[in-house]
């Protein structure tokens, strides 16, 4: 079973009234483990309202989202109601039960964020404290730990996401915008999330800024084995970097799978008006042309190799 | 935050919605010195049904309008039991010998002093916040206000500032939204603790919100000058305020209105204040 399952999910903007909107309609999607998957769409395609429903910033209007198997929004009223035939609290008195219900809430919706550990569209707006060091010590500050506990992974999170030990005592304030952003990373992977969720990481950054970035992600994924997902709308990127893909169209999964599996069908991507790489564009055309090329390739060094063949 | 309605402008075609700002600020203006003119009971009778007129005139949810009123209650009720207890007359309700002395023109300036607030705001709602933007208002603002400019009051920024904070609320309530749950993804608890604690955990919110607004008071301020804005001189708009023949009429009427007010007070049927 993977970690991330989303089974029947809707989200509905103002619902009730006349600006109702669907952001999410009917989704099931499960996410592999210890992969890199890519979430694709268009602005309102509901990419960014899928993010914020895995750690439970926002709940489903319908549906569950399921982390381990558990229904990540199980209320109070879920529990309560079944008190007596779960093991954990069959032994307490129906108060003692109600108590310990309602604190096995709350910490589970507070070590969700933990868990499920999400970097925002822009996190470079999220920085606040006097010095790199601790704002990224800010995360694992609230999950309690030691300070040398804490140090350890400040240090950790700094060397996967690019942060120079020499910026640690600086105000995050004096920093870059793509710096900036490094220093929003590492205080998320500070955490040591099981799972990773990146909102569009390299929006509004400078081909090389969002490109090392990617890198870091990548090698970040690899070295942890952590599950990684990653919103955005550039199929170039996502086609480069992921595992599988998602393509969300008008609040609905269009295609989901592996990559070379969902970029095949560039054609059909094509007509719904999602964008595609333009590496696969340009082999469509050679095709077109008449050109023995196959239907997979959707990346730049794949299309250099296929290429030098028939030539 | 989602729900932050502010100006609580209510979009309907009504023959109120249609006047020119300034005229309503002229109107509401005339319509509280109404309210402190009338003394009497049938003034008061008067004074609220011409409200409840103007209300059905406007085409505004009377729903909507109970709701401004909600805030005021506890003043309401507050300056009724002040009224009922601490006025002196000469008809005693209560048996004598009692401590508590209630008077009857104590019941009637209460009954008066809730009258007069309730249709004070319900006036003032009608015709500035639920029929007029809050961008109209400030035009309006500016325009009245204009004489003062001989006194070196600065009128145009003035109205500029206002213009640009209202401009720029739902803005900063989404970006607090944003960057809140930014902080929640990282942990921030912010409704547990003690209320120092409470205080505390809004730094994280705090902090990027002031340096956001900051930033973007500069890009605008930048923006602005790039066009080259340089304060109101010679400035020209473009929406042009109108007065039309409607204007002034309505705000004769009102006059008269006040005229008529001022003088019921001379029927002496009920009770009337001196």
């Amino acid at each position: 079973m993977s970690k991330i399952t989303l089974d029947h999910v809707s989200y509905v903007y103002s619902k009730g009234t006349p600006y109702e909107q669907k952001a999410l309609d009917d989704v099931s999607l499960s996410i592999r483990d210890h992969c890199i998957t890519g979430i694709i769409g268009h602005t309102g395609s509901g990419k960014s309202t899928m993010m914020q429903l895995l750690n439970g910033l926002a709940a489903p209007t319908s549906g569950k989202v399921l982390l381990d198997g558990y229904d990540v929004n199980t209320t109070f009223e879920d529990l309560f109601a079944q008190w007596k035939s779960l093991p954990k609290y069959e032994n307490l008195s129906k108060s003692a039960a109600k108590k310990a219900i309602k604190k096995d809430i709350k910490d589970f919706r507070r070590r969700l964020c933990f868990r499920v550990g999400l970097v925002m569209q822009y996190p470079e707006y999220q920085l606040f404290e006097e010095t790199v060091y601790k704002d990224i010590a800010f995360g694992p500050q609230n999950m309690g730990l030691s300070e040398e506990e804490i140090r350890e992974r400040v240090m950790e999170a700094a060397a996967f996401s690019g942060v120079e030990p020499e910026w640690m005592e600086k105000s995050p304030f004096d920093l870059s915008g793509g710096q900036k952003r490094r220093v929003a990373l590492a205080g998320v992977i500070a955490m040591r999330p099981e799972v990773l969720v990146l909102d569009e990481p390299g929006a509004g950054l400078d081909p090389r800024g969002r490109n090392s970035i990617f890198e870091k992600i990548v090698h970040y994924q690899k070295t942890t084995g952590s599950t990684v997902l990653i919103v955005s709308h550039s199929m170039e990127d996502m086609a480069r970097l992921c595992d599988d893909v998602v393509v969300l169209y008008r609040a609905k999964i269009v295609k989901q799978g592996s990559g070379r599996e969902v970029f095949s069908h560039a054609d059909e991507l094509s007509k719904i008006g999602l964008d595609i790489p333009q590496i696969t564009r340009l082999l469509q055309m050679l095709k077109e042309k008449g050109m023995p090329i196959s239907d997979d390739i959707y990346t730049v060094d794949e299309a250099v190799a296929a290429l030098k063949q028939i030539l | 935050m989602k729900g932050i309605s502010f100006g609580q402008y209510y979009p309907a075609n009504s023959v109120i919605h249609r006047l020119d700002p300034r005229t309503k600020v002229i109107l509401a203006i005339l319509y509280i010195v109404c309210t402190f003119l009338c003394k009497s009971a049938v003034g008061f009778g008067v004074l609220v049904l011409s409200t409840v007129l103007l209300v059905l005139l406007s085409r505004i949810p009377l729903r909507l309008i109970l709701k401004s009123m909600r805030p005021m209650l506890m003043i309401i009720a507050f300056t009724s039991i002040i009224n009922i207890f601490w006025t002196k007359g000469e008809h005693l309700l209560t048996p004598d010998g009692w401590w508590l002395k209630i008077y009857a023109e104590g019941l009637w300036n209460a009954l008066f002093m809730v009258l007069r607030i309730t249709v004070l705001i319900m006036a003032t709602s009608v015709f500035l916040t639920y029929t007029t933007t809050p961008l109209a208002m400030t035009d309006a603002l500016e325009q009245l206000l204009s004489p003062l400019k001989k006194l070196r009051f600065p009128v145009h920024e003035t109205a500029m500032m206002m213009s640009i904070a209202l401009r720029f609320i739902p803005t900063l309530s989404e970006e607090t939204e944003k960057i809140m749950n930014a902080q929640k993804a990282r942990g921030a608890d912010f409704s547990s603790g003690g209320l120092l604690q409470r205080a505390k955990a809004l730094i994280p919110i705090l902090i990027p919100l002031f340096v956001s607004a900051i930033g973007r008071a500069f890009d605008l301020a930048s923006a602005m000058e790039c066009r080259c804005y340089h304060g109101g001189e010679g400035r020209t708009r473009l929406r042009v305020l109108k007065y039309h023949w409607f204007d002034f009429a309505t705000m004769l009427l009102m006059v008269g209105f006040g005229v008529g007010v001022f003088f019921l007070n001379r029927i002496g049927i009920g009770y009337v204040l001196r």
